[in-house]
């Protein structure tokens, strides 16, 4: 990175490209893990219980596994819609 | 004798962490005189490293002090961390790989290089950079309170008098030999470190999580032991259901807009990897969420909670390992949660002394060239450490975790002109000047009035405030946020409304 402060790369589009249908399956992609952790009093219940933790502990620290898997369906997706190498 | 053993271990491997510090300025090697090499490791991260750096930014004192702490004093309200760094990192998947083109398209260091650029305004941009320094400081001041707990039980159990005085003495010498190998090897140094600290860590929950529920019955016995907390024991109190969820929300709208974020997300090779390795972040959540549970399976423990007793509720994580494992292990251990807040101080001060030079000083300093520019952000580092450490030993902290609460209600009124100006073409400067200023006004009032008014505690206990139901407690970022949005928001509409046309802006380059 040895560029002059002044040189702009017109290389770049900021752009999203893709097809409508992948723009929706990526939204969906980001938007499910977040909503079901903001709606709290969906997972703010004592029972199942697991290893003796309630159902609000266990619920969330597992659901941080799904958001993860999510993610990167949409990161593979986006990257996949980006093209190039 | 045992403790002795303890000792040894951590200074041991101190003084390997020391070493990989100082040879990572070899680290694929650059111009270490050039900032953007200094900064931001030359632009040249992949998955792997990006993934530990960031993980860096989020895996502090923070994770294995101030949360399992609060969780242990307060209660199922601080819980909201595990939601946080879920939904943290929904926005950075939207706005970072945004921001990383941009910033390449443009050669910008770092956000404040764009809203200079954006909003071709250098009192905002200088507004921006200052509310970005302003608000580490206390984040850098959370990760010394860690770094002190951790020597204070090590301390505490060795030697038996003059416990106090050694920790700070041991806590400056840390904190100098920090400053060398930053100014040595900047973020390179921070990178490898992590590495090494991440490894520590991951380890030590690993192991924590699995054998201290067993020697204790497990969390059915732990909550069985617990008095009643005031935000919820096994479930949240429905009084606090607001609270956590502004609390999440909020504080993962802030994470990214924290300059040593940006510092990281810049400093990684491509958004592919950029995308990529925030995808698996999550997966650093975990940790702590079990780091959280900590807070809950010390009740479980009498011995723990004996020197909890003597220690004080910071010193929670670091007593519930003293009390179960052999000391080579809780060496092991506590030099993890110790780099784990150095590493991130490192990293926080990088990134303010690059703002303070790049976009606080240079425009004042037209003639600054590269080399000085470097050289003064080295020096500025060392600075914000220490003014960092000063911060601490003035002013006692009642609740670590408040402190970065307080970093967020400020890095929040930020949010229109980083954010939204990643996307929005009309924003005007005057609308978000005073949105900032408004935003700014309002939550340090409804701090202050909050703590010593509604509530009369002696300090900054609270970033609570207190609504009658059914709003109940409410995140005072939140409210200050919203009041700072409307303001950015209708503001730009107005004047856009009140000009004939739209300008055609002439296209301005860079930063200078």
């Amino acid at each position: 990175m040895n560029m002059v402060s002044d040189n702009v790369d017109n290389t770049i589009s900021l752009e999203t490209k893709g097809t409508t249908t992948q723009k929706i399956l990526v939204a969906i992609l980001l938007l499910v893990p977040i909503i079901v952790f903001a709606i709290t009093p969906l997972y703010n219940v004592q029972n199942p219980k697991l290893f003796g933790l309630t159902f609000f502990y266990w619920f969330e620290t597992l659901w941080l596994v799904v958001t993860a898997i999510f993610f990167l369906a949409a990161a593979l997706l986006l990257n996949k819609m980006e093209g190039g190498s | 004798m045992n403790n002795i053993e303890v000792v040894t271990v951590f200074i041991s491997l101190f003084i390997l962490f020391v070493g990989l510090g100082f040879w990572s300025s070899r680290f694929r090697r650059g111009d270490l005189s050039d900032l953007g090499e200094w900064a931001l490791a030359g632009r040249r991260l992949g998955s792997y490293l990006a993934w530990f750096l960031v993980g860096a930014d989020l895996y502090t004192a923070y994770t294995f002090i101030a949360i399992p702490e609060s969780v242990f004093v307060k209660g199922a309200v601080y819980f909201f961390a595990v939601p946080y760094v879920g939904m943290t990192f929904g926005v950075a998947m939207v706005t970072m790989p945004r921001l990383w083109k941009i910033a390449k398209k443009k050669n910008y260091v770092t956000a404040v290089d764009m809203v200079q650029d954006k909003f071709n305004s250098k009192s905002l941009a200088i507004i921006i950079a200052l509310t970005g320094i302003a608000a580490e400081l206390p984040y850098i001041a959370l990760q010394i309170y860690g770094m002190q707990a951790v020597l204070t039980v090590m301390i505490g159990q060795l030697v038996a008098s003059n416990a106090a005085t050694i920790t700070e003495v041991s806590l400056i010498v840390a904190f100098i030999i920090l400053a060398a190998f930053t100014f040595t090897s900047g973020l390179r140094g921070a990178v490898v470190t992590a590495v090494m600290k991440d490894i520590i860590i991951f380890a030590t929950v690993i192991v924590v999580i699995v054998l201290v529920p067993m020697y204790i019955g497990g969390f059915g016995n732990a909550f069985a032991h617990m008095h009643k907390l005031p935000t919820g024991n096994t479930t949240l109190a429905p009084l606090y259901l607001n609270g956590f969820i502004s609390l999440s929300i909020m504080s993962a709208l802030a994470l990214y807009l924290y300059p040593h974020a940006i510092n990281g997300i810049l400093s990684t090779s491509s958004t592919k990897k950029l995308r990529m390795s925030t995808a698996l972040l999550p997966l650093y959540g975990i940790g702590l969420a079990l780091l959280a549970l900590f807070g809950i399976l010390i009740y479980g423990s009498t011995q723990a909670l004996a020197l909890v007793h003597q220690y004080g509720a910071v010193t929670m994580v670091p007593d519930l390992i003293y009390a179960y494992f052999p000391p080579w292990f809780v060496g092991f251990a506590f030099l993890g949660i110790f780099i784990g807040g150095l590493v991130p101080a490192s990293i926080m001060a990088i990134s303010q002394a690059n703002l303070l030079t790049r976009n606080v000083i240079k425009p004042f300093w037209k003639t600054m060239n590269k080399k000085t520019e470097a050289r003064l952000a080295k020096y500025f580092s060392i600075m914000f450490k220490f003014l960092a450490l000063a911060f601490i030993f003035i002013i006692q902290a009642t609740y670590s975790l408040q402190l970065q609460l307080v970093g967020g209600i400020i890095i929040l009124q930020t949010l229109p002109a980083i954010f939204l100006a990643l996307y929005a073409t009309r924003l005007e400067k005057w609308s978000v000047g005073t949105g900032w200023a408004v935003g700014m006004i309002v939550g340090i009032a409804l701090l202050l009035y909050s703590n010593f008014v509604q509530f009369k505690f002696p300090s900054i206990e609270t970033v609570f405030f207190k609504f009658n139901t059914p709003l109940s407690f409410l995140y005072i970022g939140l409210i200050a946020l919203s009041i700072n949005l409307v303001i950015a928001i209708l503001g730009s509409l107005l004047v856009g409304k009140l000009k004939p046309a739209p300008s055609v802006k002439p296209s301005t380059t860079g930063s200078q």
